[in-house]
């Protein structure tokens, strides 16, 4: 091998190998923290969710729907749209939760109605123990 | 492919000529040295500095309340954090370094001189830029050390008489160092300055392009002695191609650089950070032993010294334009400083100066 071609491959090595050992700092660095530990529960008193209303929370760092309806009792659900991310709203006149963005539409089980949603609302884990609801 | 992409580029930018002309045929002063070098260090110094300074605004947040924490957390909890900040904050020091050491050698080979006047006023403003940067960053952290350094800096215009005030205040944002203080200062370094930076950069890149590079006036014949009357490009058509002759020497002193901060950030890696720059601002309690970045030093020392603040300022403001506007003082043909007993005498006097003050200013 000549002089010319062990340098330069040399110079590439080297090169190379301190461009690639900057790759797992930076991917590290940028890459998400791990998500901080939440409470695997919500707890709700009864009292606070009247038949035909509801209450907004955050479970597991998702916004969701604890949801009291006449008839069908309690039900919780995403209010994460499944269309584009937006957050529901409920609206209690029509009985529905609608979506701001572009106008989604899902009932009180969280199942699409009307709009561009491709998917339901995802339901979470709920159980009434006496006094108070308990989510997840 | 490579090929394809290259034939892409010579059909409509004529890639070939371009390299030939700015690269391969680009010729260099035959006795050029290794300090010729330092001017593309310290654009690697400040690529590097943009760079590591882009992965910390991603975590930093600029508010008095999580400024520090937000600092601290770069350094302790997101991965490779350290690594970043001390990166930006060794590059910050070291790249004033190469700037000052870059002038000094600029000084000293007499590459100041016509036709080269104005290439030195763009790279004495680069030094000022480069210290303003150095100066607006050091508030960031918020940490005792750099909240009252910042206090004491930005206090010594009120001794200017009539616009003082309005000066520190505008500085400031207020009568102190607050939030407000904060938000004008991350503002000036990752907005104002950086773009500063480039347009000087790019006339001083322009303007050694232009003139084309200075020989050295140890060993050559002072053939810029002749009556300067129009415009001549001293193109050296005898001297070494820039590729790859010269372009070996700037990467050799590039990796100087590299290995210089990785030195310091593995062996010394609390060099910039004294016990002070690890504990939150406090604005109600200074703490002892409060001053500036090296670099500033000397100037720092200079006002505490002299007993009449104005006065202090006056002078400092006199010896800066002294320094910017030098090649118009000193129209001296000769360039070599072997040559002119006098101008090495006051270069050796104010540079021995410069460092007495700077060792006292420390203590």
């Amino acid at each position: 091998m000549k002089r010319r071609s062990f340098l330069k491959g040399l110079l590439a090595f080297l090169g190379t190998t301190t461009l690639v050992s900057f790759v797992y700092p930076i991917f590290r660095y940028l890459a998400p923290p791990a998500g901080t530990e939440t409470s695997k529960t919500v707890v709700i008193a009864k009292r606070d969710i009247p038949l035909g209303d509801a209450r907004e929370i955050v479970f597991n760092n998702v916004p969701a729907i604890v949801l009291n309806r006449p008839g069908k009792g309690l039900i919780a659900v995403s209010r994460v749209c499944t269309h584009l991310g937006c957050l529901v709203q409920y609206d209690a006149a029509n009985m529905r939760l609608v979506c701001p963005c572009h106008a989604g539409i899902y009932d009180l089980e969280g199942n699409i109605v009307s709009g561009p949603p491709p998917k339901p609302l995802p339901k979470l884990p709920l159980r009434v123990e006496g006094e108070t609801i308990v989510i997840g | 492919m490579w090929e394809r992409i290259k034939n892409w580029l010579e059909v409509r930018i004529g890639l070939d000529d371009l390299v030939r002309s700015q690269v391969t045929d680009y010729r260099v002063p035959k006795n050029i040295n290794i300090f010729y070098t330092l001017g593309f260090v310290a654009a690697i110094g400040y690529l590097i500095q943009v760079l590591s300074g882009i992965m910390l605004l991603i975590h930093y947040v600029p508010h008095p309340d999580h400024a520090f924490k937000s600092v601290q957390d770069i350094m302790l909890k997101v991965p490779f954090g350290w690594l970043f900040r001390q990166m930006h904050v060794v590059g910050s020091n070291l790249m004033i370094a190469a700037i000052g050491l870059h002038m000094l050698t600029v000084f000293l080979m007499g590459n100041y001189k016509r036709p080269r006047e104005l290439t030195w006023v763009g790279g004495a403003l680069l030094l000022l830029v480069t210290i303003a940067f150095g100066f607006s960053g050091y508030l960031l952290p918020w940490t005792q050390l750099s909240y009252w350094a910042t206090t004491v800096v930005t206090s010594i215009p009120t001794a200017v008489p009539v616009v003082g005030d309005v000066v520190a205040r505008v500085l400031r944002g207020g009568d102190q160092v607050t939030g407000t203080t904060l938000s004008r200062f991350f503002a000036f370094h990752v907005s104002v300055l950086p773009p500063l930076f480039l347009i000087l950069a790019g006339m001083h890149v322009f303007l050694i392009k232009r003139i084309g590079i200075s020989a050295t006036p140890f060993g050559l014949p002072a053939e810029e002695k002749r009556p300067w009357t129009e415009y001549h490009k001293k193109s050296h058509a005898d001297g070494y191609p820039y590729y790859p002759r010269f372009f070996q020497m700037d990467m050799l002193m590039v990796m100087v650089y590299l290995a210089l901060m990785f030195f310091l950030i593995t062996v010394a890696p609390n060099l910039f950070f004294p016990e002070e720059a690890t504990v939150p601002a406090d604005p109600f309690r200074t703490p002892p032993h409060v001053h500036p970045e090296w670099y500033l030093l000397a100037p720092y020392q200079m006002l505490r010294i002299i007993p009449n603040k104005f006065l202090g300022i006056i002078i400092q403001l006199a010896l800066f334009l002294l320094f910017l506007l030098w090649p118009f003082f000193d129209t001296e043909k000769e360039k070599n400083i072997m040559k002119r007993p006098m101008l090495r005498v006051l270069f050796l006097f104010a540079f021995v100066l410069w460092v007495i003050l700077m060792f006292w200013g420390g203590y």
